[in-house]
């Protein structure tokens, strides 16, 4: 696992080489060399799905790569776990908050550190942390339950849980993802800080005006590789927008909606200032306003967890809107159960198939009938099996959907066929319905490409047919390939709205990135 | 799409899921009788008597039968009642609470209705019918709780159990109580109020035939209706159901109540055709035994049937163990206990596997 130290490895606090990792078809890093400097912040830039996060968590020992040499200080090192990691000072704090909620921020910080032949001393060691708190500068309430405390503070809490474990190399996964600007502003101070007392600072981010800003030397990722590492000062925000997206191919395998009375086509579904979530961990999505007309297909582009997810579930009924309006054919829907949603045409294919699409246990037409059901057997109310049946067997020839027969239980289908099913009853349902508008989000996400192909056209097909299409993506060629125009969600808001012709992979990435001219009010 | 139908006959995957299916049952029952075995032997019992012992006392002669066949209907009700929940998501350890509160009202109407004149053939269906409308009533309650304040169903059943158990107390030493007998029991209920015999001289009662009758249309309900249907999405996956736009508050309430309704015309059924009273100890832990027959049956109609009869005559010849080879009549329990833990470790191992 571990290769001699190379001469320029002396210098280097952390030198990753050759680091190769498989999940089982999927390749996540391939060959990837990846050097810190002692004392420096160092910016780990890269889209989602670019191998970042699984780079770090090699090295911290959470996952074991295929192949890696890794050298900390110069010498070579083998890490097979976290302990390893933590044995040679190495500490990570991932996205989402892993702390106890009803625990003190004390007894967090102590968690797996306490004991002393099982007494508890919560005072012997406090002003041990007390003294790593002073020193790092992270002034933190000790002693209410974390869950009482902001996000922010949470994470805080996670660093200094790092840090009084004698942490010198702290890996940050996408730190900034939680918080409010203010609180975000808080952390580079605090970061700045700890770099200053000699620590070694990796941050993996999406975010190029953080990274720009705020770290030493910056690192960029792109499909498993390292694109380049650039100094602070030789870096901008265009040089790391074309280096993270990749020059793209503008491969587009469809024509423009027909005719241009398409154009003029009366909204289908109007959304108006809508918000969710409106608590204090912010806005997920902000005052979103856009139309849909029939006839088009248009994609919604953003980095995930800029709001896409909660917007979709919004439309469909599945999480309240706090503030503003949603119409579907002129008809306010606003407060409507996703059931009268489904009736008025608004289907719906889940981002998460496993968690918020598949019915385990049942069969494929069983599954295929979900939202169908409360309209095919609207007068009986009895479940008409052959009917099922035999829908079930039309949409599995019609959707090339793998399956040994309808009365196979859905589990037993690969992934992709998984899709296709509830690609399939999205359409069926759009279909009994009369149905107008289909939102999609990332049905193609895991897809081979022959099922990512057959679902596109699927979608396309149905907005030539005279539906409306909003396909969610993080897949940014995906939608410049199929869609009629594309909106740009930032942080809760529509930051971009264009139309094909005004495609610009650069543009829109950079309003992904956050880097729009039209920024979201930092306030 | 391969023609993936004509090579593999539909029915060959699910044989055999069945079969693999039965002898998971079939082996967990052999290792539990090997244990039980041991037990015997452990307490200088003929181990061959035993057994030879439980099989002639609950099948072996008509009155035999006859105890064995009163025995299932409870049974098969409770665990049809707890089936259904489990096919929701829900978990309904309410059953005994719900027969008795089933057992109170149709104690209570009949009561009511003595010396109105009505023949049986009014007295024994409205008697029925109170029964299971008193059983709804109390699946109910944990149903709105669940629905509208998301209270989990365990606690609150777990609860009124203690509250229909007393609430039972009361009425059998009070306001209802037979003075003569110096026990927890009610006066008996007129006669037009009881259930009719099945077997008059053996002394089985139809109870049975209205408990297959209702695991049927439990059955059907689940597999032949739309709400069967949203019950089963739900049960599956409440997020995808919620998509579908299917309303789970309201199919918490129903599935509960439905739940409680088979229950509570297992004790109605206890009272007009066993008891011909309400007493105190009306269920012996059935509840409790129905959610075992309920694992132990697969979650399915037919598989709760079979597992349900044998639970049966377990019970019944488990009493006569006491006198045949000197065993507690609790041995029977443990005996379930040891069937049921095996099939839960096989699941479970089978469960890991997939």
């Amino acid at each position: 696992m571990t290769g001699p130290g190379t001469g320029r490895a002396r210098r280097d606090k952390v030198a990753m080489r050759a680091v190769a990792k498989r999940f089982g078809d999927v390749t996540a890093l391939r060959g990837v060399d990846f050097t810190v400097a002692g004392g420096e912040i160092h910016g780990l830039l890269g889209e989602n799905g670019a191998g970042k996060t699984t780079l770090m968590n090699v090295l911290s020992g959470l996952y074991r790569a295929d192949h890696a040499e890794i050298a900390i200080d110069g010498r070579p090192v083998a890490i097979r776990s976290p302990a390893d990691a933590l044995a040679h000072r190495i500490g990570m704090v991932h996205q989402h908050v892993e702390l106890i909620p009803s625990f003190t921020a004390l007894e967090n910080v102590l968690l797996g550190r306490e004991g002393e032949r099982g007494w508890l001393h919560l005072d012997r060691h406090r002003q041990e942390v007390e003294a790593v708190a002073r020193r790092f500068g992270l002034a933190v309430p000790l002693d209410v339950p974390v869950r009482t405390l902001a996000v922010g503070v949470q994470q805080k809490i996670e660093i200094l849980k790092a840090l009084y474990r004698g942490v010198e190399i702290l890996i940050l996964d996408e730190p900034t993802t939680m918080l409010t600007p203010q609180e975000v502003d808080v952390l580079f101070a605090t970061i700045r800080a700890m770099a200053a007392e000699g620590l070694t600072v990796v941050f993996i981010t999406h975010k190029i005006r953080e990274i720009l800003t705020n770290c030493d030397r910056i690192t960029v990722m792109r499909a498993g590789a390292v694109v380049g590492t650039l100094e602070q000062a030789a870096a901008g925000e265009p040089m790391l927008v074309e280096m993270m997206i990749g020059q793209r191919l503008a491969g587009v395998s469809v024509g423009p909606p027909p005719g241009a009375g398409a154009a003029a086509a009366p909204a289908v579904l109007e959304v108006r200032d809508l918000v969710v979530g409106a608590d204090q961990a912010g806005r997920a999505v902000d005052r979103c306003t856009f139309a849909l007309a029939r006839g088009q297909l248009v994609g919604l582009a953003g980095v995930a967890g800029n709001g896409q997810r909660e917007l979709a579930e919004a439309l469909v009924g599945l999480v309240p809107a706090a503030g503003g309006s949603i119409a579907i054919a002129g008809r306010d829907v606003t407060r409507a159960p996703v059931r009268d949603r489904l009736a008025a045409g608004l289907v719906h294919v889940p981002e998460d198939r496993i968690e918020d699409g598949v019915l385990p246990g049942l069969s494929v037409a069983e599954n295929l009938m979900l939202g169908l059901h409360s309209h095919a057997f609207k007068d009986s109310r009895l479940f008409d099996r052959r009917a099922a049946g035999q829908l079930a067997r039309r949409a599995i020839a019609e959707y090339a959907i793998v399956a040994p027969h309808e009365d196979a239980p859905a589990t037993s289908l690969s992934g992709g066929n998984i899709q296709k099913l509830l690609v399939a009853r999205a359409m069926l349902l759009a279909e009994a319905t009369g149905g107008a508008i289909v939102v999609a989000a990332n049905p193609t996400r895991g897809l081979d490409v022959r099922a990512t192909e057959f679902v596109r056209r699927r979608l396309l097909d149905f907005a030539r047919g005279g539906g409306a299409v909003l396909l969610v993506s993080e897949d940014l060629d995906e939608l410049l390939q199929v869609c009629d125009r594309i909106l740009v969600m930032y942080r809760g808001r529509i930051v971009g709205d264009l139309p094909r012709p005004a495609f610009d992979a650069y543009r829109i990435g950079a309003l992904m990135a956050g880097a729009g001219a039209e920024g979201p009010a930092r306030a | 799409m391969r023609a993936a139908g004509a090579t593999f006959p539909r029915w060959a995957p699910a044989l055999r899921r069945f079969l693999g299916g039965s002898l998971v049952y079939l082996g967990a029952i052999a290792v539990a009788a090997a244990v039980s075995a041991g037990f015997v032997v452990a307490m200088q019992g003929d181990v061959l008597v035993a057994f030879r012992t439980i099989v002639t006392s609950s099948l072996g002669s008509l009155s035999g039968i006859a105890q064995t066949l009163n025995k299932i209907s409870p049974l098969l009700l409770g665990s049809v009642a707890v089936m259904l929940g489990m096919r929701g998501g829900f978990i309904n350890i309410g059953v005994d609470g719900q027969i008795y509160l089933g057992a109170i009202a149709a104690t209570g109407l009949a009561f009511a209705l003595a010396g109105t004149g009505l023949p049986a053939a009014v007295m024994v269906p409205a008697v029925l019918l109170a029964g299971t409308l008193g059983g709804t009533a109390f699946g109910a309650v944990p149903g709105a709780l669940r629905a509208r304040w998301g209270v989990n169903e365990i606690f609150v059943t777990v609860m009124l159990n203690f509250v229909a158990y007393y609430l039972t107390e009361y009425l059998s030493t009070g306001p209802w109580n037979d003075p003569v007998s110096g026990e927890a029991i009610t006066l008996p209920i007129p006669a037009e109020a009881t259930l009719p015999m099945l077997m008059p001289q053996a002394g089985a009662h139809t109870g049975i035939v209205l408990a297959v009758v209702a695991a049927v249309l439990a059955a059907l309900l689940l597999s032949r209706t739309v709400l069967g249907y949203e019950i089963r999405a739900v049960g599956a996956n409440p997020r995808a159901a919620r998509g579908g736009g299917i309303v789970i508050p309201w199919i918490t309430l129903v599935t509960l109540s439905l739940s409680g309704a088979l229950a509570g015309l297992a004790g109605a059924i206890e009272v007009s055709g066993y008891h011909n009273r309400l007493i105190l100890g009306l269920t012996p832990g059935y509840g409790a035994i129905a959610i075992l027959i309920a694992v132990l049956g697969g979650k399915r109609a037919g598989g709760v049937a079979v597992a349900a009869m044998l639970v049966s005559i377990l019970m019944v010849g488990a009493d006569s163990l006491q006198r045949s080879v000197r065993l507690p009549a609790s041995a029977g329990f443990v005996f379930q206990a040891i069937v049921v833990l095996c099939v839960l470790l096989v699941e479970a191992r089978s469960a890991r596997r997939r």
